[in-house]
């Protein structure tokens, strides 16, 4: 908990031009605390993301959202339908209204990094989450 | 010694660097000053109205018996009107303001958000946890979050909403950098100004350094003689301006027949005995005296005065080296040195004065025998030096080891014939300005020093080299104290024993007027001449103070009669009975005759008159580099 606290605080107090990098990192510190039903192949529709997680090799990574486990979205036009029963994690606050599938979402507000995950939704798609993300959890979306 | 201009330069630019860096910072102190003072007056202004607010706030809901924040803030009504105060704050300077609370799982959450963008929804989390939260907390009192430029984040201010003396809420208003970049962009030129004014600086410094860096490098390259490893001339003159000669003793030393170890074993083996000789010398004398390569195989010695072991020192040097054997390509050669000491430099006039004493004293050593120390005497040698005139030593010296010292040959002339009978050979030194120096400029004051030898070894080296290939005859001037060196005897007697030729084309002309205090010692040394197969011939006869016995004993070939008896010769009766006279004797002695100074045709035709064999001087031919022909003659410009 306290590590993504650090890197949080970190991201906010020196890295915040790089916005992708960062963001790129604390993603792969959310994903690398939750527990799926199987491994966790990423696709996004941000590719400067994809492209980071491709550079860190902690996760598998695909061009093709039908092979992904995990989708990381940034607008929701580019959710296809199809794909939608699969787990989604978010980029801005309001996509967690918007997408029902969405189960956290990490988001930039007023300048600071933020984290929330949806306890309902995770049970729901039975994603498990440690301890260190247990901070971040909310019981809805306000 | 050291190149003070540079170092000055270095520390003007070192102060100037200073001056830079103390105003660059003074300009940073004051930019630091005026944020904070910005700052400040921000924070007093905003706090004034979060103040009143908070009070507000908390009258309103305790009028309305509200618990909590959370449940006044979710009427709409409440959340509308404070919204509506704290938008106001909202400026060109202020981003975000807004109201947070900590739940009771300690996580941040929005109860009202004032701001016009990235509006936050009413208890929606909010990830914040720098430490400046929980001290509010703790503290109740504002607090102050300076941000490092993110997100177009300059300073966020937190002011507590306090109810029943606890914190319940805080205002947290986040200022923009806008104003901070107006600011950091007005003193921009400044900045960007002192910026470089202190990367030349430091640029100007650098090459300063390099080049006191290359200076000092090179000092030594340029001070130090590259065959002995110690101090050359261009060390002395350095240091002969600032040289104390209280606190020294100077010596010269002289190696003895080294010209003979060249010209036996090569130069190659010079070179090796030279290079061994400076290091019995460094090895004999202590860190404070100073060893300098004076000029071929001279050393001049700077004998520190702290201890009153100058003669001491001499005398191991000398010992040291005549101890040694010196082996070169198997061949053992043995050194000795002859050394000058002038124990009180300080009393003469300058360096040069001094040198030219120790100098005199090693002309002494030598004349003496070699491998001996002759110290200066003060008492004895005062009437001498009296008489003696000041002319730079060094002067010859720099021209020896220049290569500036020439011959200038003066044709004599045999009227009967009408041809050329031979050349006097005429030293000059050609200045460093090209000009030709004659001799009465340079040669009386060098008379009784070392430096004398060297020069009439080097004119004998020219004559030989010049005449060797050739068969005209030449005249050489040679004094009494010449030949009773051993250098010079032993350069005659190589050169001309070994080309009879060449011997019989010589002839020495040695001054009648020279001091010969040991006839016996003269006469053999005339006896060695004539073995040789040279001639000889007396010069200047008539100004001197021999005597006609002596002459005669000296068996010379030729007479040449003074130039003072000959000068007026067509005015004066006297001289021209003295100098029939002298012809006279030089008939009956079996000595021909010749007359120098035939300055005019009236001086030329009164000599036809006499018996004259040959005649020398301007109206016949004046000394040139090269030897003139017979049809040069009698047209010079004085003719």
């Amino acid at each position: 908990m306290k590590k993504l606290f650090l890197l949080l605080l970190l991201v906010f107090t020196l890295f915040a031009n790089e916005r992708d990098v960062i963001q790129a990192q604390i993603l792969e510190k959310i994903f690398q605390n939750i527990e799926m039903h199987r491994e966790i192949v990423l696709w996004s529709d941000n590719k400067n993301l994809l492209q980071e997680f491709e550079k860190s090799r902690r996760f598998r990574i695909t061009d093709d959202c039908h092979q992904a486990t995990l989708l990381v979205v940034q607008e929701k036009k580019n959710l296809l339908k199809e794909t939608c029963k699969k787990a989604v994690f978010v980029l801005d606050y309001a996509l967690l209204q918007e997408i029902p599938e969405s189960f956290g979402s990490m988001f930039w507000k007023k300048g600071r990094p933020n984290v929330v995950l949806i306890e309902s939704r995770t049970k729901q798609q039975n994603i498990k989450i440690t301890e260190e993300l247990k901070m971040y959890v909310e019981e809805k979306i306000w | 010694m050291v190149k003070r201009r540079e170092f000055f330069i270095f520390f003007l630019l070192f102060l100037l660097g200073l001056f830079f860096v103390y105003t660059y910072g003074e300009i940073t102190k004051a930019k630091a000053k005026v944020f904070e003072s910005i700052e400040k007056h921000e924070i007093v202004q905003i706090s004034d109205v979060l103040e009143k607010l908070q009070k507000r706030i908390v009258s309103h809901a305790l009028a309305q018996n509200i618990k909590d924040l959370p449940t006044f803030f979710e009427s709409k009504e409440h959340a509308k009107e404070c919204e509506e105060i704290l938008s106001m704050m909202l400026a060109s300077d202020v981003k975000y303001a807004y109201i947070l609370y900590k739940d009771d799982q300690e996580k941040f959450r929005f109860l009202l958000d004032a701001s016009k963008t990235d509006k936050a929804n009413f208890n929606q989390k909010f990830d914040v946890n720098t430490p400046e939260y929980k001290l509010l907390y703790t503290t109740k009192k504002p607090q102050i979050i300076k941000q490092q430029n993110v997100e177009n984040l300059y300073i966020t201010y937190l002011h507590p909403i306090i109810k029943d003396g606890e914190v319940v809420a805080l205002f947290n208003i986040d200022f923009t950098t806008d104003i901070k970049a107006i600011i950091l962009e007005s003193i921009k030129p400044i900045e960007t100004l002192f910026t470089l004014l202190a990367v030349f600086i430091v640029i100007f410094m650098a090459m300063t350094l390099i080049q006191i860096f290359h200076y000092f490098i090179t000092r030594k390259k340029i001070f130090t003689d590259p065959l002995t490893k110690t101090f050359n001339r261009n060390y002395l003159e350095e240091i002969s301006t600032i040289l104390n000669l209280e606190n020294y003793s100077l010596a010269m030393l002289d190696l003895d027949k080294f010209k003979l170890i060249n010209d036996t074993y090569g130069h190659k083996a010079g070179d090796h005995i030279l290079s061994n000789v400076s290091k019995i010398v460094k090895s004999s004398i202590r860190e404070s005296d100073i060893l300098i390569r004076y000029g071929g195989e001279e050393f001049l010695l700077l004998i520190n005065n702290r201890e009153n072991i100058k003669r001491d020192i001499c005398e191991r040097v000398r010992h040291n080296i005549s101890k040694e054997k010196f082996v070169y390509d198997g061949n053992e050669i043995n050194v000795t040195v002859s050394i000058g000491l002038h124990s009180n430099p300080s009393l003469e006039k300058n360096l040069q004065e001094a040198i030219k004493k120790a100098d005199k004293m090693l002309y002494e050593a030598k004349k003496g025998g070699r491998n001996r120390i002759i110290v200066y005497d003060e008492k004895k040698e005062s009437t001498d030096s009296s008489s003696s005139s000041s002319k730079d030593l060094a002067f010859v010296k720099e021209a020896l080891d220049d290569d500036r010292v020439t011959c200038y040959y003066q044709p004599i002339y045999n009227h009967k014939t009408g041809e050329i009978f031979k050349y006097e050979a005429l030293v000059r030194i050609i200045g460093e300005d090209g000009k030709i120096i004659p001799p009465y400029q340079f040669l009386p004051q060098i008379k009784h020093t070392n430096m004398h030898y060297k020069l009439t070894q080097r004119i004998l080296a020219l004559v030989f080299e010049k005449f060797k290939t050739n068969q005209k005859q030449v005249s050489i001037n040679i004094s009494f104290t010449d030949l009773n060196n051993h250098d010079i005897e032993e350069t005659i007697v190589q050169a001309l024993h070994a080309d009879d030729h060449l011997a019989s084309r010589v002839t020495f002309e040695i001054l009648e007027s020279d001091e010969v205090d040991d006839i016996e010692l003269f006469k053999q040394k005339i006896q060695l001449l004539h073995s040789l197969k040279a001639k000889v011939s007396i010069d200047d006869f008539g100004s001197g103070y021999s005597n006609f016995k002596r002459i005669i004993d000296t068996e010379a070939n030729y007479l040449k009669i003074d130039g003072s008896l000959i000068k007026n010769i067509h005015i004066n009766s006297k001289d021209f009975k003295v100098v029939r006279s002298i012809v006279h004797f030089a008939l009956q002695s079996n000595m021909q005759t010749i007359a120098e100074f035939v300055h005019s045709k009236e001086v030329y035709d009164k000599l036809l008159l006499l018996d004259i064999d040959y005649m020398q001087g301007y109206y016949i031919a004046e000394p040139k580099s090269e030897l003139a022909l017979n049809e040069e003659l009698f047209h010079s410009s004085s003719s």
